[in-house]
């Protein structure tokens, strides 16, 4: 044990617990609450991995817009506040879900594990310089792709709530 | 020095635990923070291969970058969808069967 | 020009005048019925002309759809049209019995609004058989035979705002269509065993046969092998044939027909009985008598048949109480005769030449009969035997053409119908023959017997028309009123009197012409001179009073002793049935293998659009998740 796998090991253990909690409560915006936590421990976990840059945008963008939008959108739909049950699915689906979902990981440890090897192994730390000459760089294309992609995400969203409230007036 | 095993299973845990909450969830916004945290997930992967295998791109870093911006732009339209799903049925509740105008016997 | 030449100029002005005549009917009804007389006048000045042409033939150029160059296995084009003496003779007096029809029609359809459309249709009909004359070529016979069936229903269904005339027109279709399905199996079966249709080649064909087949008798291990199937094809072709020739020229069974058309008016009839359909089944087996020869079953068929149906028709010719339809059976009764020959004759020369001279006169007598029956019942409103009772008795001039017409008939001898059924006597006698056989005998005492009944329907015939017993009936006269007793012009009448005279002149053609008049047995004309005597006396004391209510025997041979009914009852009812189950199999058997996968389709629609109904996003999503890792694992340790 090192003491960057300390550090992880913390990260990771309130990022799991985090998680598990946001996918678990029965209120809604304890869930949005507990993703905020989850994703805050995953940018520790970036920052215990050296990648300083990477872990500031994921608090900006994640926890700082993303969230806003989850919390806003359960707002729009008028969730209820409190706990309900009514979040979830029935026991056996969940059951199943539970199953699956450790399916999943299992697949991928199983996958993942042997890669890891036994040893431990130096991390590499990423000069945010040379991350930025990189990115502005090698990946300008994809950059301004995804510049792009932003763009017509933000037209798709506007044309998908004006269709909708157009056609049937609804509630809101 | 660190052990790659630990950030590979908080990977796969992240992305096990984002599973189980698609499949449990009925609230379409709470089926959408398990996607998160399957996306937060395959970040945590991007970035554990990029620390420790020095790319020359930074790739790691960068494709995180990357998904964190795809993830907002379908955070958004995942959201507006939701939403308009929400003015015209009045419930965001996926586990409902779906309607099926066509058929009145099928309506369930 | 040769005499091809000029006949197949006289096709292209009968067939080129339907049309031009329908076209200038949109004008004006006289000026089609004249144009469609010039018309007549003109194909029949060609068809004169001919007997003088050269004789040789003539390829039709229309027909030419390859290269004859190029060889090819079935050489059906171009098509021939050929000329011999005979062929121009009957040709010729073809075209002059239509000219004759077109020249009566003018007058007869005077106030009829569709009168262009029947002198068109005559002049067409001409055309066809026109084309059945003179073609050598199994195709181009085909082709005039079918257009002749068509035409002959546009006729008999003239007019056809009247049911009874539908009807008859319908009858008359789907009857000969019957006959000449096996018309048209025997055309392909004669093509097939030549391997041309060349009248040339079909007869090269069938007289090769017994000359191939001896001489490589020897390579075969056993002779009727080789023998067997093309003599089985000779007579199942020719059978076939016959039996469309039965049909076309009314014989049992297909008799019923031709009386029906009686509705059709009666210039169409003068020109179906007397020179055209009903004996073109004679001219196309007298052209093909060598391979008919060869076919001794369908020889037989025609025999039994012909045998059967004079004798049969005479008798019930006697009974009628209309005088057309008298004419009608007598004109079976005769066809019968004309196709007595070709089925006993010792050589093919006999039995054809019997049979063309016979034809030839038939043509001429029965032509005068009808035309003469159709000028009377314009004046007597009726062709009823009660209401032309007496209406010749005051003139001479129909006494004169109805009688010489009805001497023609009876065939006292030296008349024209005389000659040629002496003719047909003799060869069925097998006068200079080996001696007959059964079927030589079967068929000579036919002929004897329709002799003596065709003179007692004569007499019979002319009795109603010369002599007076009672008054006719009020509605005939209102009917001959109404026509305003429209008598026929000088033109019609020297028509009428044009034929009486063709019927006594005509014997002279057997004399100078082409025809052969065959050996004349003194014993023979001895013996149908008494017959024919017998048959005066017999119809003379035996004729019913038409006056009266018609006898119960006479009520049934007017209906053809029920043969409409067994018609229906034996042909049609079945028909329908098998078409009903042949619908019933096609909707419910048929139709199921087409309507299977609409159903399978619809099904399959419907349980998706059930699972989908029930379907849960959340339930799905399980689904999903689980064949990704199924996925994933297979493909990981798969």
């Amino acid at each position: 044990m090192t003491s960057l796998d300390i550090t992880f090991l913390a990260t990771g253990a309130v990022t799991i617990a985090a998680a598990l909690l946001a996918v678990t409560t029965r209120q809604l915006v304890h869930s949005a609450l507990w993703l905020v936590l989850s994703l805050g421990g995953l940018a520790g976990c970036y920052l215990v991995l050296g990648a300083e840059l990477v872990a500031l945008v994921q608090v900006l963008v994640y926890v700082g817009a993303v969230v806003v939008l989850v919390i806003f959108a359960l707002m729009l739909t008028r969730a209820p506040i409190g706990p309900s049950a009514e979040h979830s699915t029935s026991r056996l689906h969940r059951a199943l879900a539970a199953v699956l979902g450790a399916g999943v990981s299992a697949l991928l440890l199983a996958v993942l594990l042997p890669l890891a090897g036994r040893e431990a192994v130096a991390r590499t730390p990423v000069d945010s310089s040379a991350l930025a000459g990189d990115l502005f760089g090698t990946w300008v294309w994809p950059f301004e792709a995804i510049s792009l992609l932003l763009l017509s995400a933000l037209i798709g969203a506007f044309s998908v709530s004006r269709l909708a409230g157009g056609q049937t007036g609804g509630p809101s | 020095m660190i052990h790659l095993a630990l950030p590979y299973a908080v990977a796969a845990a992240l992305i096990g635990i984002g599973t189980y909450g698609v499949l449990a969830r009925r609230n379409a916004v709470l089926v959408l923070i398990g996607i998160e945290l399957m996306l937060a997930g395959a970040g945590l992967l991007l970035i554990t291969a990029g620390a420790v295998g020095g790319d020359r791109w930074h790739g790691g870093n960068i494709l995180t970058l990357f998904v964190i911006t795809i993830a907002a732009a379908e955070v958004v339209l995942a959201l507006a969808v939701i939403v308009a799903v929400f003015r015209r049925r009045d419930s965001i509740d996926i586990s409902v069967t779906s309607a099926a105008p066509a058929h009145p016997e099928g309506h369930v | 020009m040769t005499a091809p030449h000029l006949l197949a100029l006289a096709l292209l002005v009968l067939a080129a005048g339907a049309p031009a005549v329908l076209a200038a009917g949109l004008a004006s009804r006289r000026v089609a019925s004249g144009l469609a007389q010039v018309v007549a006048l003109a194909a029949a000045g060609l068809g004169v002309a001919s007997l003088w042409g050269a004789h040789g033939a003539y390829a039709l150029p229309v027909l030419r759809t390859t290269d004859p160059a190029t060889p090819a296995e079935l050489t059906l084009f171009p098509a021939r049209i050929a000329t011999g003496p005979v062929v121009v003779t009957i040709a010729a007096t073809v075209l002059l019995v239509v000219l004759a029809v077109q020249v009566f029609a003018g007058w007869y359809l005077h106030d009829d609004d569709r009168q262009p459309a029947f002198a068109a249709t005559v002049s067409l009909f001409a055309a066809a058989m026109l084309l059945l004359v003179v073609s050598r070529d199994l195709i181009l016979t085909l082709i005039g035979w079918e257009v002749m069936g068509w035409c002959s229903y546009l006729l008999i269904g003239h007019w056809s705002r009247k049911g009874s005339a539908r009807r008859a027109a319908y009858k008359a279709f789907l009857v000969t269509r019957l006959a000449d399905a096996a018309f048209v199996i025997g055309i392909v079966a004669l093509i097939a065993l030549a391997g041309s249709s060349d009248l040339e080649q079909v007869l090269g064909a069938s007289s090769d046969l017994s000359r191939v087949t001896s001489s490589v008798a020897g390579a075969c291990p056993d002779t009727g092998s080789c023998l067997g199937p093309n003599t089985a094809l000779i007579n199942l072709a020719m059978t076939a044939l016959v039996i469309g020739v039965l049909g076309k020229s009314a014989q049992i069974p297909f008799q019923d027909w031709l009386i029906d058309a009686m509705e059709g008016p009666t210039p169409a009839s003068a020109l179906i009985h007397a020179a055209t359909m009903v004996a073109a089944g004679t001219w196309v087996l007298t052209a093909l008598h060598p391979v008919l020869f060869e076919a001794p079953v369908a020889l037989w068929v025609l025999a039994v048949a012909t045998a059967a149906t004079m004798i049969y028709a005479a008798f019930t010719a006697f009974f009628q109480t209309d005088v057309k339809r008298i004419l009608a059976w007598s004109t079976i009764s005769q066809v019968a005769v004309m196709l007595s020959p070709l089925a006993v004759a010792a050589t093919v020369d006999d039995g054809s030449a019997a049979a063309a001279g016979h034809l030839f006169s038939h043509a001429i007598f029965k032509a005068l009969l009808f035309l003469t029956v159709g000028w009377l019942a314009v004046l007597a409103g009726s062709t009823a035997a009660r209401d032309l009772d007496g209406i010749g008795a005051d003139s001479t001039f129909a006494k004169a053409v109805w009688g010489l017409g009805l001497i023609s008939l009876a065939g006292v001898p030296l008349t024209v119908g005389g000659i040629s059924k002496e003719h047909v006597i003799d060869v069925a006698a097998w006068i200079g023959g080996d001696g007959p056989g059964l079927r030589q005998g079967i068929v000579t005492v036919a002929l004897l017997v329709t002799v003596a009944m065709t003179a007692a329907y004569a007499t019979r015939a002319y009795e109603i028309v010369a002599g007076r017993r009672g008054a006719p009936t009020p509605q005939a006269q209102a009917t001959a009123a109404e026509h305003g007793h429209r008598d026929a012009g000088p033109l019609v009448k020297g028509t009428l009197a044009l034929l009486a005279l063709a019927t006594l002149a005509g014997g002279l053609v057997f004399l100078v012409g082409p025809l052969d008049p065959g050996h004349v047995s003194v014993g023979l004309l001895a013996l149908s001179v008494l017959l024919i005597g017998t048959g005066v006396v017999v119809g003379w004391y035996l004729r019913p009073d038409d006056s009266l209510p018609p006898a119960r025997l006479m009520t049934l041979a007017s209906n053809g002793f029920g043969a409409d009914t067994a018609y229906l009852k034996v042909v049609a009812v079945p028909v329908l049935a098998l078409a009903r189950l042949a619908a019933f199999v096609d909707r419910e058997v048929v139709e199921t293998y087409v309507r299977a996968p609409g159903w399978i389709a619809a099904l399959t629609g419907r349980g998706a659009d059930w699972s989908h109904a029930k379907e849960r996003v959340s339930t799905d999503l399980v689904w999903v998740v689980l064949g990704l890792l199924a996925v994933a694992g297979v493909a990981l340790w798969g």
